[in-house]
């Protein structure tokens, strides 16, 4: 029977929906007609030990183990989304941008085995709340994760129980946490600093109230007495009189380590402090020592040593304890990493769904911070996960699945309707499954189920589910017969998948995949990627950013006027970042420099050129930048994110204009020489020259005192083209 | 002082003080999601405006933490800069408000609300929040308090700032640009003249027909279907069953001239369609029949943009009511939450203390803060923990408070939640009645702030005087453990071995130099930072001198050589500005000094404040 605490306080919506599920699981052993719920087994810290040993059962007998993840959020600024001008690299520092900030809430983990005797598949789906609550404390500051409210709001739409994250989600260290905890923990308790650190706490407190002087003097007779009445009649109880039964309850006695000892119960952390002052000026046969257990918190004790060597025994005793109750408590913290573990550690094929971004977030949760480049992060991940296989990989680029798919859309809901429609439908009994479906089974707590009413949606879970049904399927499309198979590595090295495993989608509007095994990018042959292709060929050194400019600016009028300066087949494209940054790609590399060059030497000028010259439609406003591609990666790779880009490039801390780029002319191109930075106009004019020599000779003959906007001189521009 | 009086209690007094406390956990707040905002609100509204002061505490989604809190050292620039940076990462998730009166001297009656709140994007524009920081720690203590994230999450209350909200509007097209007639600024031009003439004939041609038609049709059926079939034919537009006419215009100024034009019409009122970016479109000119009926139609349409704003604005609406009622506001951190409601509700925090304190007094006139009061009482206690400060209260002072909260039957069971507006109320009350102040004061029918209270309204200082008077060399009651030095007196140090003492830092610097041989105090500010504080002034400057100069020798090149950092006040003050907040405050120093470096040109104007220097926590912190 599954056993799932209700949060006290739940909405009555979580409590229904929490409810279904317990009854769920409580019916699927009859397996009734009406259909009920898909079983799926819900686990939160109440359920999480018992559930882990079971979890790992299951995983060591399966063939493969489908994930999915839930995360708070995708994008931490809307420039930081998926663009068509993102390259490889770029594309990566993003998906680690979003692995860093976002937490994940909701971890579906689902073995699958292969049952001969049913001739089926038996998944074993989990889902676990997740949630780092930082129990081991002390290390470091606070952790704090982003929210995209998007993100929430969807969750929400699909019922998600934040509640139960919250207050139940099972909490994780990754490997690195851990590593770091073990450190402090021994460089502490290693040093003599920290034994002197608890005594010392006492030593400075100046006695100022009266309160405290009646205490301290209070507190010394009864010890005195006690230490005295110990003295008398050695080890026997009732030898303090005087003591009221008050007082009883505040100094237990009680024996220490085979010491008589008193144990200190109600007093504020002052009074404490107080008591460790007058231990240690006036008994030098009474020690103060604090003992952390790993059943109770905290406990101060007075114990009485015979003498110097006993006592400095006893301390070390005590430090030693502390140290081990303290390593357990770390080990209690690393929770949900336990199932991460289990997963590296079986080498079982992993199955995900587009799960690029859920593999970088595994990696930052639970083992540690993400490396730089994508291809020092693909060799680390292929270290603890050999193999990965995506199914959105396999039905994009099998030909054949490809066939299949066609028209449909490529979510995993679409896609599980699509490839296992008896699954979907949750009523696959046996004689209408046809041969070439896959049957699969689920089992929550000891009982199987092969009929239910279809899951929640983007509920791990369930998702988690579903990707593995998906990843059945398409095996059995491939032709790979499970049957033959003994083990998951075999089944990953299997010749039909083989060139199918470890291939990632990096980035899914691109069809960048990497390979995990080697680091290197497989470029996506599939014809729907052809097809996918709007834009002309992406140049990234023929690019140019720009952002800062005012917002009303469109695509077109940044194309037009910068065609103004370099000629119309300068500018290929124009791809809006947000409403104040845009790329340019340029026709050609040397155009990168050159335009950079103008706007700078532009910029250094303050005369009616500055004004009348086509740019300044661009400049207006006098915040607009520009650099090439570089600086783009550079900002990408900050950890703000600040809403527009141009406020992003700001607080990385970018103060300069324009960012002039060399460029090392190519000897058959001579028309455009490599212009040197004079600062002054002539070779902005010169460039203007080239685009419209007659106008800009009028312009300069202009008098600077004749009021024109650049409204003015564009609309001019505009009329002589129409001629 | 006068509350010690107090302090020799009865045991019958305490038995009925502690009475009241108990009672506390009976109080009850009444909710409200997005599916009861509409009618509370109906209900805050006349509450606010019978009500003497205003109660406000909210529930975010974290706090400032490690060397982003406030320090003892800030100053209110500085203060204010990690408040700004604390209200825009996170998220009001809960706002409590109670409106109360006072009645007689110690009873009061309170309408308390709480608003359950959440940033969802109804307008699909990405507003009013794109992504927030929660902090797990927090959240998990929230959780321990029992606080319902479902019901914040599915059923909150959405808002949009006034800034967002002329946003979307423009974006939305919904725009309503204003009706009221801008003053010619620039003669009519000759074209200007055509323009009115040939609108104002164009406008007679088609007001004539209607009278023709007025004329002749007498409520004939017949008649009535040939006129709709004219409108047909002819292409008349109705306008809520009036006749009008719609006028494309390119510009602003021809807008203007047909505003103009039309000023004067008794039954003609032009209206603005609004285009994308703000602008009109078009001028919709409507016949009414006359001039009631023109008024009429105003006041319908006046109505109508107000429904539609609410769409808008959503929770701000509250806040919006709060503030035209210009009632003082009670709350327990007025630095904190004036930052976090101009950020979420009014605009972007602006870039100085100075102009946040203007802009806030625009919107709120009177904020007191309960911590003020609080130390005005001669406790150090902060009131960061309501219950404590009021079971503080209880046990050491006699001044009973009657609280009545009339609602108490229409509230759902088993609520509690946002009852922090309510202790607060009671906190001031108990204040109120310890430190023998009427809270408020009638003068001629109107009720005023009791003058006592003025000086601790808006106060957005971390620790002392008055914000109005940030010189303000005057001792306050609470600063007599404290004591003065200027910014310029104080060095911040890094790069020393860690685990080292405050002490142990010390005595390593007075052997390292002859400038140590003076008064001066260390004090660690975490694990890696200290601060250094030359008692005679000038002392830091040469310091600073010394560490960067060549003749630099002895135990101090010894130091520096393995890695200790030293820079001035002035830095911090950058780092706070800037916001380059790394983890510790080492390593944040370290990257502004970097940055700095790159820019030294940009001399900003310097400024010296006065911070506090705490002798009782020299003693503490030395044992860290």
């Amino acid at each position: 029977m599954k056993t799932q605490k209700l949060p006290t306080l739940a909405l009555s919506r979580a409590l229904s929906r929490a409810l279904s599920r317990a009854l769920s699981s409580s019916t699927t052993s009859a397996a009734s007609e009406s259909g009920p719920a898909f079983p799926v087994k819900t686990v939160t810290t109440v359920n999480f030990e018992a559930t882990l040993s079971e979890l790992r059962h299951h995983v060591r007998a399966s063939d493969f183990v489908a994930i999915d993840l839930e995360m708070t959020g995708v994008t931490s600024a809307p420039w930081r989304e998926s663009l068509e001008f993102d390259r490889s690299d770029v594309r990566y520092l993003k998906v680690r941008d979003s692995a860093e900030k976002f937490a994940v809430v909701q971890f579906g983990v689902c073995p699958f085995r292969w049952d001969p005797s049913n001739r089926s598949f038996i998944a074993y789906p989990y889902n676990f709340y997740i949630f780092p609550r930082q129990e081991h404390t002390g290390s470091g500051p606070s952790y704090e994760f982003l929210c995209q409210t998007t993100s929430i709001d969807f969750l929400a739409r699909y019922q998600f129980d934040f509640n139960a994250c919250i207050h139940e989600g099972v909490s994780y260290l990754s490997r690195e946490q851990e590593k770091e905890a073990i450190t402090s923990l021994n460089s502490t308790y290693d040093s003599e600093w920290s034994d002197v650190y608890k005594l010392k706490n006492a030593r400075d407190i100046p006695l100022v109230s009266m309160a405290d002087i009646l205490f301290t003097e209070r507190m010394k007779n009864r010890f005195s007495e006690w230490r005295d009445g110990l003295l008398q009649e050695k080890y026997q109880e009732n030898q303090i009189q005087g003591i009221s039964e008050d007082s009883k309850q505040q100094l237990q006695v009680f024996f220490f380590k085979m010491h008589p000892a008193l144990r200190l119960n109600g007093f504020t952390s002052h009074q404490l402090k107080l008591i460790q002052l007058v231990i240690r000026k006036h008994f030098k046969d009474l020690s103060y020592v604090c003992v952390s257990s790993e059943a109770s918190d905290l406990q101060h004790i007075v114990v009485y040593t015979d003498s110097k060597d006993e006592h400095n025994l006893l301390l070390k005793e005590v430090k030693e304890e502390n140290c081990r109750a303290a390593q357990m408590k770390i080990q209690a913290a690393v929770g949900f990493r336990h199932v991460i573990d289990l997963l590296s550690a079986e080498q079982k094929l992993i199955v995900g769904h587009n799960c690029f971004l859920d593999i970088a977030h595994v990696y930052s949760k639970f083992i540690g911070p993400l490396p730089v480049t994508p291809e020092e992060f693909v060799t680390s991940v292929n270290k603890y996960f050999p193999h990965i296989v995506d199914t959105k990989i396999l039905f994009n680029t099998n030909l054949i699945l490809q066939e299949r798919m066609k028209g449909s859309r490529k979510s995993l809901a679409s896609a599980f309707a699509l490839f296992c429609p008896q699954i979907a439908a949750g009523s696959q009994s046996t004689d209408l499954g046809s041969p070439c479906h896959v049957k699969v089974d689920v089992e929550v707590d000891d009982s199987r189920s092969s009929s239910w009413n279809p899951g929640v949606k983007h509920e791990a879970g369930y998702d988690a589910f579903m990707t593995g049904c998906i990843f059945a399927q398409l095996c059995n499309d491939l032709g790979v017969d499970f049957k033959l198979h003994e083990s998951s590595q075999q089944l990953a090295l299997n010749e039909k998948l083989k060139k199918y495993v470890n291939h990632l989608y990096l980035s899914w509007l691109h069809g960048d995949i990497i390979d995990l095994n080697t680091g290197v990018k497989v470029a996506d042959s599939s014809p729907s990627q052809s097809l996918k292709r709007r834009y002309p060929k992406i140049v990234f050194e023929n690019i140019v950013i720009v952002w800062g400019f005012p917002s009303t600016l469109k695509a077109s009028e940044l194309r037009e006027c910068i065609s103004k300066v370099f000629g119309s087949t300068s500018v290929i494209s124009v791809y809006h970042l947000d409403m104040t940054a845009a790329f340019i790609q340029f026709s050609k590399t040397e155009l990168v420099s050159d335009f950079l060059l103008v706007k700078d030497t532009l910029e250094r000028s303050d005369g009616p050129i500055a004004v009348l010259h086509p740019l300044a439609k661009l400049l207006e406003g006098g915040n607009t930048c520009a650099a090439d591609y570089d600086t783009y990666k550079e900002i990408c790779s900050s950890p703000v994110s600040e809403r527009l880009f141009a406020d992003q490039a700001k607080a990385f801390g970018i103060k300069w204009m324009t960012k002039l780029v060399e460029y090392d002319l190519a000897p058959q191109e001579e028309e455009h020489e490599n212009p040197s930075v004079q600062g002054d106009l002539n070779t902005a004019v010169r460039f203007a020259e080239k685009a419209k020599p007659n106008t800009i000779s009028q312009l300069r003959n202009d008098p600077p005192s004749k009021q024109v906007s650049s409204y003015g001189i564009a609309d001019s521009y505009a009329a002589e083209a129409n001629l | 002082m006068a509350a010690s009086l107090f302090r020799s209690l009865s045991p019958k007094k305490i038995h009925r003080s502690l009475f009241t406390t108990l009672s506390s956990s009976k109080w009850k707040v009444k909710q409200v999601t997005k599916h009861n905002f509409n009618d509370s609100f109906k209900e805050l509204k006349t509450h606010i405006s019978d009500s003497d002061f205003i109660a406000i505490s909210m529930e975010k989604t974290g706090s400032s933490s490690s060397c982003h809190r406030l320090l003892p050292f800030d100053t209110a620039e500085t203060a204010y800069f990690k408040a700004r940076r604390c209200a825009e990462r996170f998220q009001v998730l809960q706002f409590a408000v109670c409106p109360f009166s006072v009645t007689h001297s110690n009873n009061l009656v309170a309408h308390p609300y709480n608003f359950l709140l959440f940033p969802r994007d109804e307008l699909k524009l990405g507003m009013p929040t794109y992504s927030f920081s929660c902090q797990t720690s927090y959240l998990a203590s929230m959780a321990r308090q029992g606080f319902d994230f479902n019901a914040c999450i599915y059923d909150g209350i959405s808002y949009l700032s006034k800034a967002q909200e002329s946003v979307a509007k423009i974006r939305l097209g919904t725009a309503f640009p204003s009706l009221r007639v801008m003053k010619s600024c620039s003669a009519s031009t000759v074209a200007d003249m055509v323009f009115v003439e040939r609108i104002r004939s164009r406008i007679k041609h088609w007001r004539k027909t209607f009278e023709n038609t007025s004329t002749s049709t007498s409520t004939s059926k017949d008649e009535e279907l040939i006129s709709s079939l004219r409108n047909i034919v002819l292409g008349n537009e109705q306008f809520r069953s009036r006749p009008c006419l719609t006028i494309d215009v390119c510009s602003e100024r021809q807008v203007q001239l047909i505003l103009e034009m039309l000023v004067d019409s008794s039954d003609i009122l032009p209206l603005l369609a609004p285009g994308k970016g703000g602008t009109a479109r078009a001028v919709r000119i409507v016949l009414a029949n006359s001039k009631e009926d023109k008024d009429l139609l105003e006041r319908e349409l006046q109505n109508l943009e107000e429904e539609e704003n609410k769409k808008f604005s959503g929770f701000r609406e509250v806040i919006d009511l709060i503030s035209a009622s210009e009632k003082p506001v009670i709350s327990h951190n007025c630095l904190n939450d004036c930052t976090l409601i101009h950020s979420k509700f009014i605009m972007p925090l602006p870039q100085e203390v100075d102009e946040f304190v203007n802009s806030m007094q625009m919107i709120f006139p009177k904020v007191l803060d309960m911590n003020y009061l609080m130390k005005e009482i001669g406790t150090s206690r902060k009131v960061s923990n309501l219950p404590n400060a009021v079971s503080y209260l209880n046990n050491h002072f006699f001044a009973p408070v009657d609280m009545e909260i009339p609602d108490q039957a229409t509230v759902n069971e088993g609520k509690i939640h946002g009852l922090n507006a309510l202790r607060l109320c009671y906190l001031f009350m108990k204040l109120c009645s310890i430190l023998k102040i009427s809270p408020s004061v009638a003068e001629s029918g109107n009720k005023h702030l009791a003058p006592e209270l003025e000086g601790f309204t808006n106060v957005f200082h971390p620790c002392s005087s008055n914000i109005q008077e940030p010189f303000n060399k005057d001792i306050n009651v609470w600063t007599n453990n404290t004591r003065k030095v200027s910014c310029e007196n104080v060095v911040f140090l890094w790069g020393f071995k860690f685990g080292q003492t405050a002490s142990m830092l010390k005595s390593l610097l007075r052997a390292s130099h002859d400038i140590f041989s003076g008064e001066f105090d260390v004090k660690l500010v975490d694990k890696s930072c200290a601060i250094v504080v030359f008692w005679e002034p000038g002392l830091s400057k040469n310091f600073l001198e010394v560490m960067s100069s060549e003749e630099i020798s002895g135990d101090l090149k010894e130091l520096v050589s393995d890695g200790m950092r030293v820079t001035c006040y002035e830095t911090y003050k950058t780092m706070c500005r800037v916001g380059l907040w790394e983890m510790d405050l080492a390593e944040s120093l370290e990257r502004t000094l970097e940055s700095s470096q790159s820019d030294t040109e940009n001399g900003s104007v310097r400024k010296t404040y006065d911070i506090h220097w705490y002798n009782e926590n020299v003693i503490n912190m030395d044992d860290l």
